[in-house]
């Protein structure tokens, strides 16, 4: 399936191989064994606007339990992606599967958090996170109880009947991430969460989703412009170049566990892994 | 602190907004008293003021001033709720589903560049001179504007919000309650007091057209008698019920739309 992803010790970054223990190409912290059905899975899928090709020929999947970090610069098509396995495009060619069955539309079983957060300012924080419960019906008494544990979960205790309005743009985030999680979906989507924030919110942020992600055993696709957040949060980076090929490159990353732990920023593995993307990238 | 300048602020502005109409009467004392303008033309306050008590007193042509107003409030009242209701529902559904707006686009458009005024002769006809000629006349304005800014309004909600919403399992129906709508309700609430405004104005011409109660009618017949004070007694009185509705509707609107301009 994975006949187009290049690994990273064919393509010949010098001064990158020096310490290849650090970094270790297919062998890594995946907590699926190699037969395991993947969850998600993405078979030579093509896209276009108006006639105008985006990608083609894009293969990959990713397991339950995975968090997998699409890095790219802008109009690389990280985006498209995402927005192809939340539903809220189509391929027009080949097939984006989850759990085997094409993806058809928008579902709760997809969260989506956005770059700007597209949190409803007319409601509260409660009742921006218990939006999904609403809609399939749930009664009060449980989306409420929903409201309090994911506002825990996301630290926003005590904030449940403040408006968005009134948060500042870290608070608005775990707004959005508790709202995408409350609907306990298959996998999370994750658009440039993170982007608009400043360098310290987005490293608290950056160790709570991991923190997150350990507690829920949730499987995560991350967009994100930045090889820091990348390498920092990702089991497996795609870097994506021009996807009109097909071809990306792909890293998997080997950092101690737990993951959250700002400590692995300053982690050899993580300093290594940074220069080698670094150099692709600039390639 | 920040509620002290905040009420310093509020003080303020009202100290502020009091400034234009002292000046205006102001000028008007001092015109009237050089004997500028004969009083025919432009009496001076304290006359008007007099025949504004004395309306309060005696009434307007045998019928008491509340009654007059009265009249008014209810046709304008009405044709407003009326019209509101009906151009918020059609507006909303224009833009949520393509063919029902491809069905109103031609008609609404034809009759909306149409002056109200000019559809007068047409209504005497069709309805006759009563009260259902003046209220169909206000109620078609408001209705129009109504429709067009709810219309523009569901195009309020950005495509990430429309998108979250779909993601968290929000289906049309969900999608448009929780989402359309809110993110319309700004533009609708600019639009009543648009619409509030307008109603006020056709409300007097409507009355122009015949009956013997209405505010419209106390100017149209002072005038025709060259009670010039009483004309100007009624414009102030129509005056102040657009001042006193269109800051009541501006302060639901900031409790309605209490996200607004926040961020």
């Amino acid at each position: 399936m994975n006949a187009r992803v290049i690994p990273l010790l064919s393509n010949g970054e010098a001064g990158a191989m020096n310490a290849p223990d650090l970094v270790h190409p297919g062998a890594g912290a995946a907590p699926a064994k190699a037969p395991a059905r993947p969850l998600l899975e993405f078979a030579q899928v093509g896209f276009g606007y108006n006639g105008a090709e985006v990608m083609k020929n894009v293969s990959f999947s990713i397991q339950e339990g995975e968090f997998v970090a699409l890095l790219g610069p802008s109009g690389c098509g990280k985006t498209t992606i995402l927005n192809i396995i939340a539903g809220f495009l189509a391929p027009i060619e080949g097939g984006a599967l989850l759990e085997n069955r094409e993806i058809a539309g928008p579902g709760p079983d997809r969260g989506v958090v956005f770059q700007a957060g597209a949190l409803f300012e007319w409601m509260t924080v409660a009742d921006n996170i218990t939006f999904s419960l609403r809609c399939a019906g749930r009664p009060k008494k449980e989306r409420r109880q929903v409201a309090e544990e994911m506002a825990a979960l996301v630290g926003l205790s005590g904030r449940e009947n403040a408006y968005p309005y009134e948060l500042s743009g870290g608070m608005r985030q775990r707004v959005g991430l508790a709202r995408a999680l409350a609907a306990k979906p298959k996998i999370l989507l994750m658009d440039e969460p993170f982007s608009a924030l400043d360098v310290q919110t987005r490293e608290v942020l950056q160790e709570e989703i991991l923190h997150i992600r350990d507690l829920t055993r949730c499987t995560v696709v991350f967009v994100t412009h930045s090889i820091d957040e990348a390498v920092f949060l990702g089991d497996r980076i795609f870097l994506l170049k021009d996807l009109r090929n097909g071809a990306f490159d792909e890293y998997r990353v080997e950092l101690p566990s737990p993951r959250a732990n700002a400590e692995n920023r300053l982690h050899a593995a993580f300093i290594k892994l940074r220069e080698v993307i670094y150099r692709k990238m600039r390639h | 602190m920040n509620d002290n300048s905040n009420r310093l602020a509020r003080r303020r502005y009202l100290a502020l907004s009091i400034v234009s109409p002292v000046l205006i009467l102001g000028i008007w004392i001092m015109v009237t008293a050089q004997g500028a303008a004969p009083a025919i033309i432009l009496p001076s306050p304290s006359v008007v003021v007099s025949s504004f008590v004395d309306m309060f007193w005696r009434g307007y042509s045998g019928v008491p001033i509340g009654t007059h107003i009265a009249a008014s409030l209810w046709r304008v009242g009405t044709a407003f709720i009326i019209g509101a209701l009906l151009g918020i529902a059609v507006g909303l559904i224009r833009g949520r589903v393509s063919a029902v707006d491809a069905l109103f686009i031609v008609p609404s458009e034809i009759i909306r560049p149409i002056p109200p005024l000019g559809l007068i002769p047409l209504f005497i006809l069709w309805f006759g001179i009563g009260e259902l000629s003046k209220i169909l006349l206000i109620l078609l304005s408001v209705f129009l504007i109504m429709m067009v800014n709810a219309q523009a309004g569901t195009r309020g909600s950005g495509l990430d919000q429309l998108r979250a919403a779909q993601s968290m399992g929000a289906n049309r129906w969900q999608t448009f309650l929780y989402v359309v709508l809110p993110s319309a309700l700004p533009q609708i609430m600019t639009g009543l007091r648009i619409a509030m405004g307008t109603a006020l104005t056709i409300l007097v011409a409507a009355e122009l057209l015949g009956g013997d109660r209405g505010l419209g009618f106390v100017i149209l017949d002072a005038s025709s008698f060259f009670r010039t004070p009483y004309v100007l007694a009624g414009i102030i009185i129509i005056g102040m019920i657009g001042l006193i509705s269109d800051r009541g509707i501006a302060l639901l609107s900031r409790r309605i739309v209490h996200w607004e301009g926040k961020r």
